[in-house]
């Protein structure tokens, strides 16, 4: 379970999070809605290790991730993908998905399992050998959120995975992130700004406005809050 | 229909689809690829001293694709860009003449003394490797000019002053040479080993991304070091060798810029990030240098300077990353 409490973090007198505190439940996938600039990515930064918090505290299943470096985040189970993907273009497709299991001890044969299975999962493997420079920019966001997947992460953190993608990738994504909770185990935090998606997926749904957490509830009860149809909705 | 059962159809259609979906027979081929050029070198390099007495044109070409190799390692798979390289060339100049001359150690010492002095001084430079792109270059930089300094600064009886070491009770041109062909077979195995290895693979991602190889788990800093580490080696080896060569040290050619510059220029004339990139790129400037220079010996930095900026223009992932460009289905079979 990921807790966050208090969270807060200042660029020089520019406050972005103002007091965050969320939780996420085992299993479960917390939507997170709010316009641009309100603090979404700078959360997803501070924690998964980007990002030094200012003050607060954020931890997963009891350990705290306050000054720990992105790779030792990672280390403890916080998977995290881009708005714009950030693939390794001049590796090919399981050597992408390889570095994310460089440290888990495993054998060869062991790594290419893995990836073959997420590779089908996210109708990549019969490219497996490519340069990931040559998929499409909603392959990408495919690839990215195989090469976390493969870690077995138990908190996975999604930046607007559905931003620039084609229909069809859109609908495999959705039912991937549907699934898992419940197939892989793992939490997911979800920030997009497609409403449909994040309505359709979450358990429960944060909206952030201006660094503060606007309002907290189910899909049905987040349109109909008054002050999210003010601030974010618009009517 | 599954991916696999679409791909074997797809494979037994077509030879070359085939060979590039199954790793160990893209592997494979790589692998014989690599191994043809390393044994062309070889060949090219250690029967010289058999056949004449003028071992300069050929100890010069493995010096340089010494550098070009080791600086491979930093620049083409971790995406470092040390502009101060030469301080371990120089590093490893001064350590073999002092341990040698002031100190009476043998020369094989002297240059396990140059290789352990090269590897301490980068290690120093260690909480540097944090710095991103250009400012890790301006602290090399910076480390060659202090290390050029601190020589000058030390006592003369230990490093010669400003008249530097005379070697010439070690001279032993043909040792010389193959020791240089030594380490260069050891840069091409360590060149080797890292694009096999899994610290290769996390190499390759920081360069590509490090943000993005960090949040899936690279120790960045920690992999750097490593190839920083075999990258600083290599230098202050070629460092002493060359002055066990030459029989003579100075501070003006053992800190020399174009030292760095030409095992940058070599490199990505060949291409960054490939084993065989320095190996081309190499082998035809230098080529090309000795060619001008033993023409036009008056305008042989002008007339390279043309050839460099042609290059770069034409090719500005040199030779080999030109080809992977051009012919892509093939990228794969580059060492």
């Amino acid at each position: 379970m990921l807790k966050v409490d208090q969270l807060v973090k200042t660029f020089g007198g520019m406050t972005a999070l103002a007091g965050i505190s969320l939780t996420v439940p085992d299993r479960s996938i917390l939507g997170v809605l709010g316009m641009n600039g309100s603090g979404k990515t700078t959360m997803l930064n501070c924690i998964n290790g980007i990002y030094e918090a200012t003050s607060g505290e954020i931890s997963l299943d009891g350990v705290s991730l306050i000054g720990k470096a992105p790779h030792a985040v990672f280390t403890e189970g916080v998977g995290r993908t881009f708005q714009v993907p950030r693939i390794f273009p001049q590796m090919s497709l399981l050597e992408n998905l390889a570095v994310a299991l460089l440290n888990k001890g495993l054998s060869n044969a062991q790594v290419a399992e893995i990836s073959a299975h997420w590779l089908n999962k996210v109708e990549l493997y019969r490219l497996r050998h490519n340069y990931a420079e040559e998929l499409s920019g909603g392959q990408q966001k495919l690839l990215e959120l195989a090469r976390i997947m493969v870690a077995n992460p138990k908190l996975v953190l999604l930046d607007e995975p559905f931003a620039g993608v084609n229909p069809s990738l859109a609908l495999l994504l959705i039912g991937i992130i549907r699934e898992m909770p419940q197939e892989v185990g793992c939490s997911v935090m979800l920030v997009s700004h497609d409403l449909t998606s994040v309505y359709e997926l979450s358990d429960n749904i944060l909206v952030m406005h201006e660094g503060h957490v606007l309002a907290e509830g189910n899909a049905e009860a987040i349109q109909k809050n008054p002050d999210v149809i003010e601030a974010y909705l618009g009517a | 229909m599954s991916d696999e059962t679409r791909e074997t159809r797809i494979e037994a259609q077509n030879p070359l689809s085939a060979s590039q979906n199954n790793p160990e027979k893209t592997s494979h081929i790589k692998s014989l690829i690599w191994g043809g050029v390393v044994t062309l070198i070889i060949l090219a390099f250690l029967p010289v001293p058999l056949f004449t007495t003028n071992l300069s044109f050929m100890f010069y070409m493995m010096l340089w694709l010494t550098m070009a190799t080791s600086f491979n390692f930093v620049a083409g798979m971790a995406g470092y860009m040390p502009f101060g390289y030469v301080a371990f060339y120089g590093i490893g100049a001064y350590a073999t003449g002092v341990l040698y001359k002031t100190f009476g150690l043998p020369i094989p010492i002297a240059l396990a003394g140059a290789a352990a002095a090269g590897v301490a001084i980068g290690l120093l430079l260690a909480p540097t490797l944090r710095l991103k792109g250009v400012y890790f270059g301006i602290v090399s930089l910076a480390l060659a000019m202090a290390m050029k300094l601190i020589i000058s600064l030390m006592p003369a009886k230990i490093t010669g002053g400003s008249l530097g070491l005379i070697l010439s009770s070690a001279n032993d041109p043909t040792m010389a040479y193959y020791a240089m062909f030594a380490v260069l077979l050891g840069a091409l195995a360590a060149g080797t080993w890292l694009s096999m290895s899994r610290l290769g693979i996390a190499l390759r991602a920081i360069r590509d991304d490090r943000e993005a190889a960090e949040v899936v788990g690279v120790n960045v800093v920690r992999t750097r070091l490593k190839a920083w580490v075999m990258a600083t080696m290599f230098p202050s080896l070629v460092g002493g060798v060359e002055a066990w060569y030459t029989n003579a040290i100075d501070l003006e050619s053992s800190f020399n810029l174009l030292v760095t510059a030409k095992s940058i220029v070599y490199a990505m004339a060949g291409g960054l990030g490939f084993l065989v990139g320095p190996i081309v790129g190499a082998s035809a400037l230098y080529g090309i240098d000795q060619l001008i220079w033993r023409h036009f010996p008056t305008l042989n930095l002008l007339i390279l300077g043309v050839v460099i900026i042609a290059l770069m223009l034409l090719l500005p992932r040199g030779i080999v990353g030109a080809f992977a460009q051009r012919f892509s289905r093939f990228r794969r079979f580059i060492p």
